[in-house]
């Protein structure tokens, strides 16, 4: 179905071609009846092997007929020496590799050469990985054949760093091999994986231990490798800029670790009876095992997530058994236990205080940088300035563009901030057809750069006004904000993650294309909105806004909405509270 | 040694405009030539065909066109006693024929003409100790089959016959350092492969898990600049990779990171103005699967002449939601 080019043909042309596939059919359809009635009747004989050869050898799809090959070889292999075992499957993966020539990406042949080479007497992995390496020659992106080669490597034993040095050799002779650069990223974790103190020289693992698991997605490369790493795919980069492969596999050593599971922070609000609890990412709090702790005594709460959309989510609330905290002058001590990962975080509420909280702030973690530790700035800074050589001879080059982004903001987010912007207009210009990407990335970086300004100015407004904005994240990051400005940018909505902002007070969302407000939903302390200019067309699109009890302000004026007839009665009914209307 | 783009050039006369009526009788006619040497050939994958040839029907509003007691009856003719169901009658069942007889019997509102218990029972009996699924008793374990399991499981409200905990582990161990998935763990990305996995991850309530930014990055990065997708890097367009790309996007959040303009067009360029039906790459040879991709493409780019279609299950729309079945999509 794949790359069949559609010719003209003539009249006669085509009668020929009739009945040449009616000669084919009939072949095929006495073929297939003959094995069909073999089967049915229980006939397990080398005749039954012989039918199935001659119809596997052009159509090695048709996986019921190498369902009955297996059948007939485990039948044979009981009455049979073991001698003659061994050879009747030699002939099996002859056999094989005959169809592999002539269809070197059929599922069903490569199962089955596993399924042989598994049941061997005298198994040889070593002609085994000897037919990988003639495969990946005349293809070296056959998917099929890499993951036949992992199976034999797994099981025959083939240390890590022969298979790093099978990379090598590939990766030397062709930079452009992503399957081989894929097969590193799998190997390099295993061979020198990072150390579990940050600063230590790296772990020595043993040269010789087999592939057990190639699985690592989660495990990180220890720095000294990398530093190995980046060497080579800059000289993959420079002999070919344009090639995308070592590109991808750059940008994956440039991240970061995955974030330890922790709370990142514990708010309690005694005027209502409310607490918030923020993880490092998604939970399931009704199935993870989240207790409070109040005053010593475990409570009876019920945690919901910041909105009915998410069965995961970064941010739980619950609500205190009433009276229990509310007198002013009483203090009072709360623990969170996250039972499932035997962690947990205290937060006191002092007397006089109406509110508390404790977390970790986005510096301390620094959750927006790179992995790699700040002694080694300097080689990120020579790495910065490779690109850049290369930039200066390749300035369309994209991938190039997105990479001296990356390591600005590992090196310095907000020292880089006006340069990353222009590289990002750049970007834009010479791949319009990601442009949204480029905005959307551009939108994360500067709403980081804004959350650690506003930590290290020490308050809880969050400003972001007339940046070109045009998707919100981080949300889980500003659930202590009580003032929020976005005006003048390009959002399209206040999604569902905004109902993070749990401590939100004013939202100012003027000039933006907003026509969805579904994150406004329970944000207790929410009393003024700003939505100047923009796209509320249907009361319906205010609905939200119903489960926001302080709300009292709201500016809607420059939207379809305020068109409607009766616009000011109709929203009285929907929102009773608002006292301060703007149309 | 530079790497040239490896792409297709649209030649101008291609076809700009959706031909529906063409498409709808290029798929009536295919099942009525059934001596057809091409059409006995590939018997071993029939009711997927079947699969393939209604859903796009079904979603040009043509469904009525097909002989829905034949299609029935043979549907019912292919289970086997296990409960699994094979490609056609004489072959062995196998996961991917169970889900296309499940998909095709949920578009007619009709799974109960299979034995639904004895159904579940097999999806269940081929999950393995590491929570993979393998595809039939033979023991090939790709994440794909992990996809039909629970795809065939969620449209008979059955989700909760497997170790779900252990599935979503071991199709979480397939995740790579490109944020994609391959068919096993250590596997390389494939753009079937990852819609396979966020399928999964959608129907299973785990979409969180994946690196949506980062993922979303690299199946944007396979528009090429005819406007077609390919499936891995240095790879050629496809109607069908376009399709895998555009919907594991769709699950993920992030459709709007490619070019739509550009896809319709390279899309609408793979139909085949003769003979109705949609190829691989313009000028190739049409078959019902490319014309079901195309068409379902065309759907989730927003074409309103086609019904909506589900992204997770590539069924229309009002057909889940009868059921009441609504995988979960990022925002
Ligand atoms: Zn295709």
């Amino acid at each position: 179905m794949h790359g069949r080019i559609k010719i003209k043909t003539t009249v006669q042309q085509e009668e020929e071609k009739r009945k040449e596939r009616e000669r084919k059919l009939k072949i095929y359809v006495t073929a297939r009846d003959a094995i069909f009635s073999k089967r049915k009747n229980g006939v397990l004989d080398d005749e039954a092997l012989q039918l199935t050869q001659q119809l596997l050898a052009s159509n090695p799809d048709v996986a019921t007929l190498w369902n009955y090959r297996r059948e007939i070889l485990l039948h044979l292999e009981t009455i049979r020496e073991e001698d003659d075992v061994q050879k009747m499957y030699d002939a099996e993966l002859s056999f094989l590799e005959s169809c592999l020539k002539v269809n070197p990406k059929s599922y069903g042949s490569w199962h089955h050469r596993g399924w042989v080479s598994a049941r061997l007497p005298r198994p040889d992995w070593a002609r085994e990985l000897s037919l990988c390496d003639r495969c990946l020659s005349l293809d070296d992106r056959n998917f099929h054949c890499w993951d036949y080669r992992r199976m034999v490597v797994k099981m025959s034993g083939v240390p890590v760093d022969q298979e790093l040095q099978f990379t090598d050799r590939l990766i030397g002779s062709n930079f452009s091999n992503y399957s081989s650069w894929h097969y590193r990223s799998t190997l390099l974790p295993l061979l020198h994986p990072e150390s579990p103190e940050p600063h230590s020289p790296c772990q020595q693992a043993s040269h010789s231990s087999p592939l057990t698991s190639p699985q690592t997605h989660s495990h990180r490369v220890c720095e000294e490798q990398l530093l190995k790493e980046y060497e080579l795919v800059q000289n993959a980069f420079f002999t070919d800029p344009n090639d995308q492969s070592a590109w991808f596999y750059y940008r994956w050593l440039l991240g970061r670790a995955e974030r330890e599971e922790m709370i990142s922070c514990v708010f309690v609000s005694r005027e209502e009876e409310r607490v918030a609890v923020a993880f490092s990412r998604p939970v399931n709090a009704s199935s993870s095992g989240l207790i409070l702790v109040l005053d010593g005594q475990p409570q009876r709460v019920e945690w919901r997530s910041i909105h009915p959309r998410f069965k995961h989510s970064p941010v739980w609330i619950c609500k205190i058994p009433p009276g229990t905290i509310s007198d002013i002058s009483n203090e009072h001590n709360l623990t969170v236990h996250w039972t499932e990962k035997h962690t947990h975080r205290d937060c006191a509420l002092y007397t006089g205080r109406s509110e508390s909280w404790c977390r970790d702030s986005a510096t301390d973690q620094e959750l927006f940088r790179s992995e790699l530790s700040v002694e080694k700035t300097s080689v990120l800074q020579s790495e910065l300035q490779s690109c850049n050589q290369l930039l200066d001879l390749e300035p369309q080059n994209k991938w190039c563009l997105l990479t001296i982004i990356l390591l600005m903001r590992a090196l310095d987010p907000l020292g880089y901030e006006t340069e990353t912007l222009s590289h990002f207009q750049t970007l834009k210009e010479v791949d319009p057809m990601r442009s949204a990407y480029y905005s959307d990335l551009c939108s994360k970086f500067m709403i980081e750069n804004t959350i650690l300004k506003m930590e290290y100015a020490e308050v809880r407004v969050f400003s972001l006004s007339d940046k070109n904005l045009t998707s919100l994240c981080h949300l889980d990051q500003l659930l202590l904000v009580t003032h929020i400005n976005l005006s003048s940018n390009q959002l399209l909505r206040l999604p569902p993650e905004f109902a993070m902002l749990q401590c939100l007070e004013v939202l100012e969302a003027d000039n933006n294309a907003i026509e969805n407000l579904e994150g406004l939903y329970h944000l207790a302390k929410l009393q003024d909105v700003s939505l100047k200019n923009n796209k509320i067309s249907k009361l319906s699109d205010l609905q939200p806004l119903t489960s926001c009890p302080k709300l009292t302000r709201l500016d809607l004026r420059g939207n379809p909405v305020t068109q409607i007839v009766n616009f000011q009665s109709e929203l009285a009914e929907v929102l009773p509270s608002i006292t301060d209307l703007l149309f | 040694m530079g790497t040239q783009v490896k792409d297709v050039v649209i030649k101008p006369e291609a076809p700009s405009v959706l031909l529906l009526d063409k498409h709808a009788d290029y798929i009536a006619a295919y099942g009525s030539k059934k001596d057809d040497y091409e059409y006995t050939l590939s018997e071993y994958l029939r009711v997927s065909g079947i699969y393939w040839g209604l859903t796009v029907m079904d979603l040009m509003g043509q469904l009525t066109r097909m002989n829905q007691q034949e299609i029935t009856d043979f549907i019912k003719s292919c289970q086997h006693d296990c409960g699994g169901v094979s490609a056609s009658i004489g072959h062995d069942p196998h996961l991917l024929y169970t889900l296309s007889a499940v998909q095709i019997l949920s578009l007619y509102g009709t799974v109960d003409v299979l034995d639904v218990d004895r159904v579940v029972q097999y999806v269940g009996g081929l999950q393995q100790e590491d929570g993979s699924f393998a595809g039939d008793k033979w023991g090939e374990i790709d994440t794909r089959f992990s996809f039909c399991a629970v795809a065939t499981l969620s449209l008979l409200g059955k989700l909760d016959a497997i170790n779900l905990n252990k599935a979503v582990e071991f199709v979480l161990s397939c995740m790579n350092f490109d944020g994609g998935f391959g068919c096993r763990p250590g596997s390389e990305s494939h753009a079937g492969q990852i819609y396979c996995c966020a399928g999964f991850l959608s129907l299973t309530g785990q979409l969180h898990q994946i690196n949506a930014d980062l993922l979303g990055w690299w199946l944007c990065e396979r528009q090429l600049p005819s406007g077609g997708l390919n499936g891995r890097p240095e790879k050629l367009p496809d109607v069908c990779y376009s399709w895998w790309v555009l919907a594991s996007l769709k699950i993920i959040g992030r459709i709007h990171w490619i070019d739509k303009a550009k896809l319709r067009s390279f899309i609408l360029a793979c139909q085949d103005e003769e003979t109705g039906g949609f190829a691989d790459r313009p000028g190739d040879m049409v078959d019902p699967f490319h014309t079901l991709f195309g068409v379902a493409g065309l759907s989730l780019l927003g074409d309103e002449q086609i019904k909506e279609v589900n992204p997770v299950l590539c069924m229309p729309e009002e057909v889940l939601d009868k059921l009441g079945l609504h995988p979960d999509l990022l925002s």
